[in-house]
């Protein structure tokens, strides 16, 4: 196997949290890396020598997410879903433990896609602002207004869901 | 010691280490003496760990085979558009998240303009659903006291075998159902009511060319729709519940729905 090649399984692991972080389904998450691979191994030959395996992957998957809710929102087709693998539409995080990693879950979903990238891109990933920029194609004050608007978005939602079941308590 | 004014910016660059080291005595300062920042950093900072933890996991389980086989050249690669559909995954999960479902929804006007397969299914269960569930006498043709034979009737009109959900556990009780027409085809209505008088109904056709998913609202603030469409038949739910609680009962309905058809 090339170098090039075991580099880029050696990435899969992250990409799947990436995509997962996105998409939170599982098999949605997984066919997007799969998109993304696909992607990559056309165009192995436009991977300079020297560039991070991981930062030309991201980019092509980044694009890949963006281009497609870009184009979800133009045509109007947000709401809807395609019956694939049985039910996935708002099933339970399966494997992510406990009612703190759901709510966070749920509310990282309902945050805009482009926060939620920028987001999940430096506070996960461990991108720096430069290189999440970079990755995310926009200028790096962009890159740092969607993740502080991202934040706030998502503890305010994180506050709503605590009120909610706040209330809940006290009706019982 | 660098003199500077901090706002809430050097707080997300703090916690994303893109602070200078030679601010961070400054900026710790400043913390320690505007307390509304320190509880934000301190809230923002738990919150990372928490997204952090919740996506640990994935780090460590196993590569689905399907993706080493990509990168290993053991599958034929696709020049082809995105096989996937998991873009829509995406808008959905958007759709039925906690809060999202409203604003997502609002800004969406007349949803599927490209194919109107989903949107003529939605609207047929919502006009029928505004006729019929506001009839007190004659809301149905065959009461739920009847239900064998309102599933077998249905069943038999439909082309579909239909096994009326048991919607209590979501505080709903079936009244009944009537067929209705659909197009060039039938469909089966089936009328639940709560205790409070709050009803909802579901439509299902046995007409249905292709898979889709989602929410419609005819009118503002008129009753909405979830629906499912798959090879071989339709569903939607229709109710003016708020829009996370019929997401729920849909997704049970239609959970029972797929499990009677395939019994």
């Amino acid at each position: 196997m090339d170098e090039k090649k075991a580099a880029i399984l050696g990435e899969i692991p992250r990409l799947r949290r990436y995509a997962r972080s996105l998409l939170r389904d599982r098999d949605s998450a997984d066919d997007l890396v799969q998109d993304c691979l696909e992607r990559a191994l056309l165009r192995l030959d436009n991977w300079q020598t020297g560039e991070s395996p991981r930062r030309w992957l991201f980019t092509i998957m980044h694009h890949l997410f963006i281009d497609q809710m870009r184009k979800v929102n133009r045509r109007g087709e947000a709401a809807m879903l395609p019956l694939e693998a049985g039910e996935t539409v708002a099933q339970p995080a399966e494997q992510l433990d406990g009612i703190a990693s759901r709510e966070i879950i749920d509310a990282l979903q309902a945050i805009s896609p482009d926060r939620r990238a920028a987001l999940v891109m430096v506070a996960i990933e461990g991108f720096s602002y430069a290189e999440a920029a970079n990755i995310l194609g926009v200028p790096a004050g962009t890159l740092m207004s969607r993740i502080a608007r991202g934040r706030e978005e998502l503890r305010g939602l994180l506050d709503d869901t605590a009120r909610r079941r706040a209330i809940r308590i006290v009706e019982k | 010691m660098i003199r500077r004014d901090f706002s809430e910016r050097d707080i997300h660059m703090a916690l994303d280490g893109e602070l200078p080291a030679e601010e961070r005595a400054a900026y710790d300062a400043w913390l320690e003496t505007n307390p509304d920042m320190k509880a934000r950093s301190v809230r923002f900072t738990a919150d990372r760990e928490a997204l952090r933890a919740a996506f640990a996991g994935v780090l460590d389980e196993a590569v689905p085979g399907r993706l080493r086989k990509v990168v290993l050249g053991e599958a034929p690669v696709k020049v082809a558009a995105p096989r996937s559909r998991w873009w829509l995954a995406a808008a959905a999960a958007v759709l039925l998240a906690t809060g999202g479902f409203g604003g997502y929804f609002a800004g969406i006007d007349g949803i599927g303009q490209e194919d109107p397969a989903e949107d003529r299914l939605a609207e047929q269960a919502i006009a029928a659903h505004v006729i019929y569930a506001a009839e007190k006498r004659h809301a149905v043709e065959v009461p739920a006291s009847d239900k064998d034979h309102l599933q077998t009737w249905l069943s038999n009109r439909v082309g579909l075998k239909l096994v009326a959900p048991d919607l209590s556990a979501n505080g709903f009780q079936l009244i009944g159902g009537r067929l209705l027409p659909a197009g060039d085809s039938k469909a089966a209505m089936l009328l639940y009511e709560d205790d409070k008088g709050e009803r909802i109904s579901l439509f299902v056709t046995a007409e249905s060319s292709e898979n889709a998913k989602g929410t419609y609202a005819s009118a503002q603030d008129g009753p909405q729709a979830v629906y499912w469409l798959d090879k071989g038949y339709g569903c939607a739910v229709v109710g003016s519940l708020p829009r996370e609680q019929l997401a729920v009962v849909a997704k049970s309905a239609y959970g029972q729905l797929l499990a009677g058809l395939e019994s």
